[in-house]
């Protein structure tokens, strides 16, 4: 049974103009930061590689985040998610621009960069035992491919959940819901080992000798905090618009909250193992990554990250009356999506200078591709159901309460 | 929640009335039942449901649980617990020096605090859940009641009980009756037959049980303090006999039977090459060296090198002071070993008049009981601690007119 007419009737929940107008402004405010990125950090290429790397993983892990949101959701036959899926399921589906916005990362190599890997340097390989033994592995053709496979199998796996889903407003019925369903399982192992290996190549080699077992997890770790900050965002804006008023409600935000406050504790948990087993292990190939992130002014960045990124949302989302609270909630969401940079800039940036590099390139980045990312998602968002009206689920998810 | 005073008189009948039941059908009769008995100012009665009714609790006036405060204050004390008995245990209380680690650092006593602090939250938690429903009941007088059965599949109930002060047979019945309820309200007595009280049969059971829990344990208790001609247990024999050569043990595999192997002839690995007789073996020309090796600085930073790796292998057995009075000997004499000797005092004139050649082939190659550290302990850090320990002799039968002038005050 279709509650699709129903709820149309009851709830505004198409965005037209809206959309378009605040899609447009995005996508102006990115282009110019990106442009201004470009002009102010060509003299200094390294810097900008990296300062475009880190924007990239930022935007990156939203929609990653957002894709296993989608996923998870259906391997789970989840209920109360229901109207607020088609959310995540639009800005996920923006996956093939993501796949555009790594050239930004890969042209660069292809054009002879060896600033941000130093796999890429021939002659360094060939001085370093350990580098010309995961030369097999870290190579510029295998890392292509690799990139071909991680980007193809996103997007394939979005632009499916997506289609399938609109294509459920207009049919209705079980039998969409079943297929997704399906499809979920085989793409969530799929999509934990592309996640993983996209940590490592595009993260992780920048310092090619270090390794951990632990790294393709912390990143996960990140982008679901991320994505869950992003969809409850999303859906506040989108309400406060005046669209899915009376669809959307605290009971939703209650459960966006818990899931943000469940994996902040997540990603100390798995921080801190990552940590742990080197700490204790005391091996210096191990060890380097971390001496580099403890001495100098990275240290207060290292303290920062304890602090901002599990001690403070720990507590600060632990209460129900928080999550329930749209303000509240709100103002731990911005929260994380800064926090969440930071620690991207922790991962991306130490190399052994005890400075801070952080200038107006590195913020303009960031806002030029996130504006890039989110102003084409709410363009596509245009004239769609903001809500999967033809999923059966729907009258369970609109009844949803907490006990 | 319940009231939990009682005021109400017991009725002078030998089968007392628990209260009065009505059933419904759907859930949104139930809700709206239970907001007129809440309005009438009933406070000990309560729903019953196949599953979870959302809105219920408004309905029924039962305010937010107190309980995740309890468990957020529990989470908090087992967290703070943890932290506080591993601090306590491994820095004050039984002070052990491995390897000159500090006594607490917080990373390695992250995994407990965590793991306790988790297991504090989830046991209160559940404990306080099934308390504060005075759960497990063991018997209802509404399982006497046939109608009540089907509260497990379709069936929705109210029972008022007659202990509520407001509760009257007649005004009561009559307000049930006005939530238009599916059949007659329902009298239900208190149940005479069942009791609250756990069969022996059970008691019994979980005693032997008790029992022989503590049966493990007392093996382990008499192991510890009585002696066996019998070998061990091998429970896990592949980690008691492991397959691989030990230092020094005979390896057949080999014609010359030794596990450990030669260089090659003629060969040094890397790092091996030590051309350098006064520095790698403290000896010149043959004999032990009056000097320091020209690598060694004679600086503070190589003292402090010194202080550090003497705390980390020195101090165990020579002592903080060198006294031969370190902590495995205090520990060998309290278990009253026969064959220990006591470590060498350095303070005394041969130490301190022994050559840092001497010293150093000493602590290189070991004397007497004392094992080698030459595999252990960097070349450059058994220098250091020779310096060290020469300041340390001197400082051990020292003056007041070796303190500098300056700092004299602060001595008296």
């Amino acid at each position: 049974m279709s509650h699709g007419t129903e709820i149309e009737h009851h709830d505004n929940i198409v965005m037209d103009s809206e959309a378009a107008g605040a899609g447009r402004i995005a996508l102006i405010v990115g282009g110019v930061s990106l442009a201004l990125a470009l002009a102010l950090g060509f003299r200094d290429l390294p810097k900008l590689e990296r300062a475009y790397l880190v924007a990239f993983m930022y935007v990156l892990s939203i929609a990653l985040g957002m894709l296993w949101f989608v996923a998870i959701q259906h391997l789970t036959n989840a209920k109360w998610s229901v109207v607020v899926r088609r959310v995540a399921e639009i800005i996920a589906n923006s996956m093939p621009f993501v796949a555009l916005l790594s050239l930004g990362v890969i042209g660069p190599m292809l054009a002879g960069s060896t600033n941000l890997y130093v796999w890429l340097d021939h002659e360094k390989v060939e001085q370093d035992h350990l580098l010309l033994h995961k030369a097999a592995y870290l190579n510029l053709g295998f890392f292509l491919v690799r990139c071909l496979v991680y980007f193809g199998f996103w997007s394939w796996l979005s632009r499916r959940f997506f289609t399938m889903s609109v294509r459920q407003d207009e049919e209705g019925g079980s039998e969409i819901s079943s297929a997704l369903q399906r499809i979920s399982a085989p793409s969530m192992i799929g999509f934990a080992v592309t996640l993983t290996f996209a940590a490592i190549d595009f993260i992780m080699s920048l310092d090619a000798t270090w390794f951990s077992t632990m790294f393709g997890v912390y990143y996960f770790a990140g982008c679901v905090l991320s994505a869950y900050s992003i969809l409850g965002l999303s859906l506040m804006w989108i309400q406060s618009k005046g669209r899915l008023e009376r669809t959307v409600n605290q009971e939703h935000y209650h459960d966006i909250g818990k899931m943000m406050f469940a994996f902040t504790i997540f990603w100390a948990y798995i921080g801190f193992s990552q940590f742990m087993l080197i700490w204790y292990a005391d091996i210096p190939e191990e060890t380097h990554w971390y001496h580099w992130r403890f001495e100098g002014d990275w240290k207060y960045v290292s303290a920062l990250l304890l602090v901002a990124h599990f001690v403070l949302p720990f507590f600060g989302l632990m209460s129900r009356h928080i999550k329930r609270n749209k303000r509240t909630l709100a103002f731990w969401a911005f929260w994380i999506l800064a926090i969440h940079y930071v620690d991207l800039f922790w991962l991306v940036y130490p190399n052994g200078s005890p400075t801070i590099p952080l200038s107006p390139v590195d913020i303009l980045c960031a806002v030029g591709v996130v504006g890039l990312f989110f102003g084409l998602a709410a363009q596509r968002a245009r004239k769609l159901n903001l809500i999967p009206t033809g999923d059966p689920r729907l009258a369970d998810s609109l009844a949803f309460e907490n006990i | 929640m319940s009231d939990s005073s009682e005021t109400s008189t017991p009725i002078p009948e030998p089968e007392q009335v628990h209260g009065l039941l009505a059933e419904y059908s759907t859930p949104q009769q139930l809700i709206a039942a239970a907001r007129r008995i809440r309005d009438a100012g009933y406070s000990r009665w309560d729903s019953y449901s196949p599953f979870p009714v959302h809105g219920i609790d408004p309905a029924m006036g039962i305010r937010p649980t107190v309980l995740p405060w309890i468990v957020f204050a529990a989470g908090l004390t087992g967290g703070t617990g943890a932290l506080a008995l591993q601090w306590w245990t491994s820095s004050v209380d039984y002070r052990w020096i491995v390897s000159g680690k500090p006594f607490f650092s917080i990373p390695a006593n992250i995994p407990i605090t965590f793991e306790l602090t988790v297991l504090s939250a989830s046991l209160t938690c559940l404990l306080g859940m099934l308390l504060m429903n005075k759960l497990p009941m063991l018997a209802h007088p509404l399982d006497r009641s046939r109608r009540f059965a089907r509260v497990t599949d379709d069936r929705f109930f109210v029972l008022v009980q007659a202990s509520d002060p407001k509760f009257d047979a007649k005004d009561t019945a009559g307000l049930l009756q006005a939530t238009s309820p599916r059949g007659p309200i329902e009298v239900v007595m208190e149940d005479t037959k069942s009791s609250n009280v756990i069969p022996r049969g059970i008691v019994y059971a979980l005693l032997v049980l008790a029992t022989a829990a503590i049966v493990p344990f007392a093996l382990s208790a008499l192991a510890r303090v009585s002696t066996s001609e019998q070998t061990r247990l091998d429970i896990v024999p592949d980690m008691d006999f492991q397959q691989k050569f030990k230092a020094q043990r005979e390896n057949t595999f080999f014609a010359d039977k030794r596990a450990m192997r030669l260089p090659v002839e003629g060969t040094v690995a890397v790092g091996e090459l030590r051309d350098d007789d006064h520095f790698y073996t403290g000896k010149v020309d043959g004999t032990f060296a009056k000097t320091f090796p020209s690598q060694i600085e004679i600086s503070d930073a190589t003292m402090e090198l010194g202080r550090k790796r003497f705390g980390t292998y020195c101090t165990p057995c020579h002592g903080v002071d060198g006294s031969g009075q370190g902590m495995v000997h205090q520990r060998a004499r309290s278990l009253m070993q026969g064959t220990w000797v006591q470590p060498a005092d350095l303070r005394q004139d041969k130490d301190i008049y022994r050559s840092v050649g001497e010293l150093f082939d000493n602590i290189s190659r070991g004397v007497r009981n004392m094992p080698a550290y030459e595999r252990q302990i960097d070349t450059q850090d058994r220098w250091a601690i020779i310096l060290y320990l020469r300041a340390l002799q001197r400082s051990q039968s020292a003056h007041l007119e070796d303190v500098p002038q300056a700092e004299r005050g602060a001595l008296k």
